[in-house]
């Protein structure tokens, strides 16, 4: 059979977000793929320079939609070092609990669109609906369902009240029952396991070699957590568990991520019994003495890192945002090769792509040299009909 | 000192192997360790530090000081995070690829090409990233020379041409 190229993407290959994917395919069979990003560069970093520290808070949260707590948070840590600001515990305590419940509402996010890549979708409706109640905590604390602006320059801007961490801690019960269903739904449900297991392989230590990060990495057995390793905010002092998998496989990924939700779980719930009294904020001046200053912080999807330059006055000299998506497309690439084309969205939907934070599949075939664009729909019906003719019926469930 | 053992060990063990190679080693604050290194030694340096255990780049981050440009890597073994700062004049910005050791470095090396000119000897060819392919080639936008309003004034004037 003749090798053929497709392009998959830039119109959301499996995320509603803009990245594109050359597949060279001999049969079904992805022989080579190499990605095209910066469908969705906006300049970002040379903005920054051009705005104060403050202002930057408001573009920091918006560089991502769902991790927008993990970029603010990442950045305010490196701005309140450089001009030596110490933080009122309290105001870390909420920067951890609204990180924890963001991480929730993140991985519940993507436990839905992966059972809809593998064309599950009662679990889809499922952990959507119940990710409402994830929303409805952060509505509840921020007035906000997703930029919550909770942080400031020295502190947060909102206190936690007795009725709130109630009402907080209700639905984290309810929500840890439900996710416990999910866990044994994820471990034991055959067609979770049949449509998942095997697919996308990315050993330990092509993990390492690529810069893997998150539950991607951890998936791969690679033992990497910024929580863990280089404690920030107050994570030294809270008592969870580091999650890996060593399945190396989608499947592994779907259980690293369930198995989080219950650590985030037991997190927000220390947290909220912990909540030192004291202010919310400190006063940080608002220009700042020449620093250089490096961080890290483990948003839902893997390690952030931000690097800031001041140079004395009120905007930044140079802020540098790494979002852990552009970490682990390189890992993709390989997940891919020597896979087959139906699994190419739940591949790609596995590594939690987010391609505002980073920054497209079309098919060619190179004999005949046409091209075709698969759209979602297409490549959805091909990978349930692939699996039909193996043997494997989604459409019955 | 013991306080910051693992960084002390780090820094001799540079010092000790590259000698002139590496400068300004200095431990700012615990788990963050700082050098400046020759642009000729930044591969020899990787490639000895990830067999010492500091195998994940984190990222590689450009910067413009006006007569140089450069680079920051961030390598680290999970714990401790080393920022490697590298120069290359103004004139003629080279830096050689750190793609044989760090495969995943690719996506940030195309940065420092695209958004510094930075030219990276060594790398595979590709499409640009992250800028989009209409985006004129000879103007790099986080230099502190490239002004947006100068950007936007010459796309408005041009689109204007293009009306009449």
């Amino acid at each position: 059979m003749s090798k053929i190229t497709i392009p998959l993407g830039p119109q959301h290959p499996a995320l509603k977000e803009p990245e594109n994917f050359m597949l060279v395919l001999e049969g079904e069979q992805i022989e080579n793929a190499t990605i095209n990003l910066g469908y969705n560069h906006r300049g970002m970093e040379k903005a920054a320079e051009e705005r104060t520290f403050i202002q930057n808070m408001y573009l920091l949260e918006r560089v991502c939609g769902i991790c927008s707590h993990s970029h603010t948070t990442c950045y305010v840590t490196n701005v309140e070092e450089a001009a030596k600001a110490e933080v009122p515990e309290r105001a870390l305590a909420i920067r951890v609990l609204v990180g924890e419940l963001e991480r929730v509402h993140s991985h519940l996010l993507w436990l839905g669109v992966a059972a809809y890549e593998i064309g599950f979708e009662t679990l889809f409706m499922y952990t959507w609906r119940d990710r409402e109640q994830v929303l409805d905590c952060l509505e509840l604390l921020s007035g906000n369902r997703v930029h919550y602006s909770i942080n400031t320059i020295g502190g947060v801007r909102r206190d936690i009240t007795p009725e709130q961490k109630n009402e907080v801690l209700k639905r984290i019960n309810f929500l840890e029952e439900r996710t416990k269903y999910y866990i044994k739904v994820a471990t034991e449900e055959p067609t979770v396991r049949a449509r998942a297991a095997n697919v996308g392989k990315l050993p330990y230590e092509v993990a390492l070699e690529r810069g893997a990060v998150g539950p991607t990495a951890r998936a791969s057995g690679v033992k990497r957590d910024v929580r863990k390793d280089a404690p920030y905010l107050l994570y030294d002092k809270l008592d969870f568990n580091l999650i890996t998998h060593d399945s190396c496989d989608v499947f592994g990924r779907v259980v690293v991520r369930a198995l989080e939700l219950m650590e985030s779980y037991k997190l927000i719930k220390q947290v909220l019994n912990y909540l030192p009294e004291g202010p919310l904020t400190v006063k940080v001046p608002p220009r700042i003495a020449p620093a250089e200053v490096v961080n890290l912080y483990e948003a839902p999807r893997g390690e952030d890192i931000h690097y800031l330059k001041t140079n004395g006055t009120d905007k930044p000299e140079r802020l540098k945002v790494r979002a852990p998506t552009l970490a682990n497309l390189q890992s993709v690439t390989y997940m891919l090769e020597g896979g087959w084309l139906a699994d190419v969205p739940l591949v790609i939907a596995a590594i939690d792509p987010c391609m505002s934070c980073t920054d497209r599949a079309m098919v060619y075939d190179r004999k005949t040299d046409k091209t075709q664009v698969y759209d979602w729909e297409d490549l959805r019906r091909l990978g349930i009909e692939a699996y039909k003719r193996k043997g494997v019926d989604f459409s019955k469930f | 000192m013991s306080e910051f053992a693992k960084e002390e060990e780090l820094k001799k063990m540079l010092e000790n192997k590259f000698g002139a190679g590496v400068s300004a080693v200095d431990i700012r604050r615990a788990r963050r360790v700082w050098l400046e290194a020759a642009p000729e030694k930044l591969v020899e340096i990787l490639k000895f530090m990830k067999a010492a255990g500091y195998n994940h780049i984190s990222t590689i981050t450009g910067f413009d000081e006006g007569e140089n440009l450069g680079a920051f890597y961030h390598a680290t073994d999970n714990h401790i995070m080393a920022t490697i700062k590298v120069k290359t004049p103004l004139s003629s910005p080279k830096l050689p690829t750190i793609t044989g050791i760090f495969p995943g470095a690719i996506s940030y090396e195309r940065e420092l090409e695209d958004l510094f000119g930075i030219k990276i000897e060594g790398l595979a060819p590709g499409r640009r990233y992250p800028l989009s392919d209409d985006f004129p080639k000879d103007q790099y936008p986080l230099r502190k020379s490239w002004k947006t309003a100068d950007f936007q004034a010459a796309r408005k004037s041009a689109s204007a041409k293009e009306a009449k």
